[in-house]
């Protein structure tokens, strides 16, 4: 299960409606907010493909300029792969179109 | 209470994140024990763009599991992309390539071989082509993504062993035409500043770059700076098509394609009209050339430029190009107290991207918009190593390490006795540029080529006509790569390699910044570090030509461990021998400097003592360039030492608006451009096989005008076909207020067949730079059906 540390970096003047946004999401501990519009946020999904997802969904929402990742570690993934408890949904093949 | 595991990884996130805009958290973990995050962790360079964004792996048990960014790094600080962050997952994935593969003949099938009969067969092969055609008729072909040492290695042997200045790479596709700006504007290569300036800049002028997709971390700190002075900085987006740059931008300009030598004349014009120019800093330090012989005054530029009033200007451009907003755009980028250019393949993929990089250039010379903190012309640079393997270490056909000329007989004489081989063994005449090898190749001039970390086949434009070449049976080619590509497909001989963090070598980023990244894990079984690969293919080439130069070549690099000993000795000879007293000395950057620094050094960096202060922020300036002071000619401050110019000016040039290659008609109406999206990296044969880009990203589609596609019936998903005098494509459609009106766009990345761009794209090229016109041809479109379900696709 990755866990990725994030800067959110926001329109200042809507701090507290993108707050309240990302109250909804149960993934997003958020662990801190200043003047400068930076959130200080840690990410934890299921799978990297989810945070990815979602990284791009908040990089969407309104009064959101980036999503800055700062530290990323995915050794609980990189297990279940190896141990085939996780597959990764894409394949490829000559075949596709 | 003790912490989980778990909780101790999400604090050190959580304190990582807070630590970049000092925040203060309220629990630390100091006193905790550290090994539930790594057992340890390896500072290097990230590997997928130009930026060079410094980050730690994070090891246990002796496999790569986190990745942070460096917080002391002045190239990121700290943040690094969702790409970057990702990159990690082609260590060992299953997909890489372990075993030498061979087939004599295109239509068989590979076998696995043994890396000696690898070795032999190339050596051989390469042999037989200069016994029976002469050196000529061998070539290199590289990558801006190689290490240094490899590109420098590879161009060793085969300018000093095989004799040919076959050296190219695929830089050439995407930064040539910033290095013939710099050199004929400012009379040596790569930018005056860095990254440093843009914390000190009050205008950004961002001309065909989508950096906010294809350099995230340079976007963001633009972006930082913006919204701590969101009155006092101005940013400029100049660009026929609105992307997430624009989204930041105070003024975005959104012209025709291929006019943009008339709005930056226009600019001028207004500089000059409005008297915004800087008298002093021109009569100190420029002149003003109609050609490089000759030399013309301030008044015939004057009338030159009279031609492109703001109004002539708008007429030419279209878009939403109006007078008054380049009288705008004039005055911010002039009055500002430092302004920052940037762009990339928007401006150097032009048939006059040359021209167009010097009238970006141009701006800052009237202006002094230059030396200054937050004032900089800077080309950002597309991948890792473009600048420094390739521009510096000699790269390509006409350039020998060190920035010296290939027709030039005494800078040969110094790499020949440097190298320790015979006075007259490198050959006088540059070698093939790319398009010019890829046409060499098809006229079979060309019998042996080694194509290493690059994939020619999806990358050349109008890639059919070229891929002709290389399917002939007559021509052998050699790769080297860490998956299969479109190349492997077409190749004789596949050579399986070590990938980043899984061998030693030094990047130059952007701002001539060299960067050092270890060996931190094993290669998969099977694959090999190439600096070991070319020494060894170099020992068996001597014995089969029978000629001991080849093996001087490689002869201080014999018995050397090929994770480390051996790129560090290659990396030893061509910083102190071959960089001495160039304008890009790195004798001070050696592997102890580099292994010591967070972010390594910017060149010129003479001494290790001067490269231990990070080495020179702003070149040409006396007190922080060292060569400003020992290449000084008088007291000013300024000293324009750069090897282009034998009169140590900055140059301010004419260049007339001239348009593209191919404008669109009645049969091919609409241009076509091409680029980046942020999740994918060139061909996908890496970031294709990390399942979560892949995702986001999985095919190409073509961006087209909601207005056009109005007019054409095309709703967003159906598939739609693309074509010009070249090729087809048949893509789903976007329908996005983006492109302007009359131009589509598409990701180049894809590798399926249909949704290669390539094969569409045209192979006309800057006659200065030789470098392709990829952002702009004609094409029709047409809709041919509903949406279909599609897959993504990977050369298995």
């Amino acid at each position: 299960m990755p866990i990725g540390g994030f800067v959110i970096s926001i329109d200042p003047s809507m701090e507290k409606p993108i707050l309240k946004n990302l109250e909804r999401f149960g993934d997003i501990e958020i662990h801190g907010t200043d003047d400068s519009g930076n959130i200080v946020a840690v990410i934890d999904t299921a799978t990297s493909d989810e945070m990815e997802k979602l990284v791009k969904t908040l990089s969407r929402m309104d009064g959101i300029l980036t999503v800055g990742l700062t530290y990323f570690n995915a050794e609980d993934e990189i297990e279940k792969i190896e141990a085939g408890e996780f597959v990764p949904k894409i394949s490829f093949g000559k075949k596709n179109n | 209470m003790g912490l989980s595991r778990r909780e101790f990884i999400k604090r050190t996130a959580a304190l990582s994140a807070a630590s970049y805009v000092g925040m203060h958290l309220p629990f630390s973990l100091e006193g905790k024990a550290r090994a539930a995050d790594a057992d340890r962790w390896v500072r290097g360079s990230c590997r997928l763009c130009g930026v060079g964004c410094r980050v730690d792996l994070g090891i246990k048990n002796g496999k790569a599991v986190a990745l942070r960014g460096v917080p002391e790094s002045r190239t990121n600080l700290g943040y690094v992309c969702m790409k970057g962050m990702l990159f990690y997952k082609i260590l060992g994935h299953p997909e890489r390539l372990t075993k030498p593969l061979y087939r004599s003949t295109k239509t068989d099938k590979f076998k696995e071989i043994s890396w000696d009969q690898a070795l032999d067969i190339a050596a051989k092969q390469f042999a037989d082509s200069v016994r029976k055609h002469g050196s000529d008729s061998v070539a290199y072909y590289g990558s801006g993504q190689a290490l240094t040492e490899e590109t420098y290695l590879f161009q060793k042997i085969m300018r000093g062993g095989l004799q040919t200045n076959n050296v190219e790479g695929n830089p050439r596709l995407c930064m040539a035409s910033a290095v013939g700006g710099y050199l004929t504007s400012f009379g040596a290569d790569e930018p005056i500043g860095g990254y440093a300036d843009i914390d000190q800049a009050s205008c950004f002028f961002i001309i065909g770059s989508n950096m906010a997709e294809a350099h995230p971390v340079v976007f963001r700190r633009v972006m930082k700076r913006k919204l701590d002075n969101p009155n006092a900085v101005k940013i400029i987006n100049v660009d026929p098509r609105i992307s997430p740059t624009s989204r930041i931008a105070d003024m975005h300009l959104q012209f025709k394609p291929g006019t943009d030598l008339a709005i930056l004349n226009a600019m001028a014009y207004v500089i000059l009209e409005e008297k915004l120019y800087d008298e002093e800093f021109i009569s100190n330090y420029s002149t003003f050339r109609q050609s490089k012989k000759v030399e013309v005054d301030f008044d015939t530029y004057r009338k030159f430029i009279s031609d492109y009033s703001p109004e002539n200007a708008a007429e030419t451009c279209g878009g939403n190009i109006t007078a008054d907003n380049i009288r705008q755009a004039a005055r911010w980028f002039a009055k500002s107290n430092g302004t920052v250019s940037m762009w990339t393949m928007g401006i150097n993929q032009r048939k006059r991207g040359v021209w167009a990089n010097n009238l970006i250039h141009n701006l800052h010379i009237l202006t002094g918009q230059l030396l200054k903190p937050g004032a900089d012309s800077l080309s950002l640079t597309g991948q890792p190593n473009a600048c420094g393997g390739v521009r510096e270490g000699g790269g390509l056909c006409h350039i020998l390490p060190g920035h010296r000329l290939v027709k030039k007989e005494k800078l040969r004489n110094q790499v020949e006795l440097a190298w320790g081989i015979p006075k007259g063994r490198i050959p006088p005449k540059p070698g093939y540029h790319t398009m010019a090898m890829f046409s060499a190749i098809n006229a079979g001039k060309i019998k042996a080529i080694w194509v290493h970390c690059t994939s020619p086949a999806q990358s050349l434009p109008n890639a059919d006509l070229y891929r002709k070449g290389m399917k002939r049976e007559d021509v052998f080619i050699v790769t080297t790569d860490i998956f299969p590509t479109k190349t492997t497909e077409l190749a004789n001989l596949v050579l399986p390699t070590a990938f980043h963090f899984e061998k030693t070598g030094v990047y130059g980023c952007t701002e001539r910044r060299s960067q050092i990244t270890p060996k931190a894990v094993d290669p998969p079984a099977g694959a090999r570090p190439e600096v070991w690969i070319v020494r060894e293919w170099a020992l068996r080439l001597a014995r089969e030509l029978n000629d001991p130069v080849i093996k001087k070549c490689v002869e201080p690099f014999i018995g050397k461990e090929e994770s480390f000993d051996l790129p560090k000795a290659i990396w030893d000879e061509y910083s102190q021998k071959l960089t001495k007293g160039r304008d890009n000395d790195l004798r001070g950057a050696t592997y102890d400097v580099l292994m010591k620094m967070a972010d390594g050094v910017q060149w010129p960096a003479p001494t290790e003592e001067f490269a231990l202060t990070g080495g020179t922020v702003k070149k040409f300036v006396r007190g922080m360039d060292p060569m400003a002071d020992s290449e000084a000619r008088d007291d000013k401050p300024y000293q324009f030492y750069g090897p282009a110019h034998p009169d140590r000016k900055l140059w301010i040039w004419l260049r007339p608006q001239q348009g593209p290659a191919e404008t669109p008609d009645a049969e091919y109406p609409f241009y076509l451009s091409t680029g980046r999206i942020i999740d994918h990296w060139h061909t996908t044969s890496m970031t294709g096989r990390i399942p979560e880009l892949m995702r986001a990203n999985p095919y190409a589609f073509v961006e087209i005008n909601p207005k056009d596609a109005a007019k054409l019936g095309i709703k967003p998903g159906d598939m739609v076909e693309v074509k010009s005098r070249r090729g087809t494509n048949v893509l789903p459609a976007k329908i996005y207020e983006g492109p302007i009106q009359g131009m589509v766009f598409v990701y180049w990345h894809d590798m399926f067949e249909d949704r290669m761009i390539n094969r569409v794209t045209k192979d006309a090229y800057d006659p200065g730079s030789k470098e392709p016109e990829f952002k702009i041809c004609a094409c029709r479109i047409r809709k041919v059906s509903g949406p279909k379900p599609l897959k993504p696709y990977i050369v298995s």
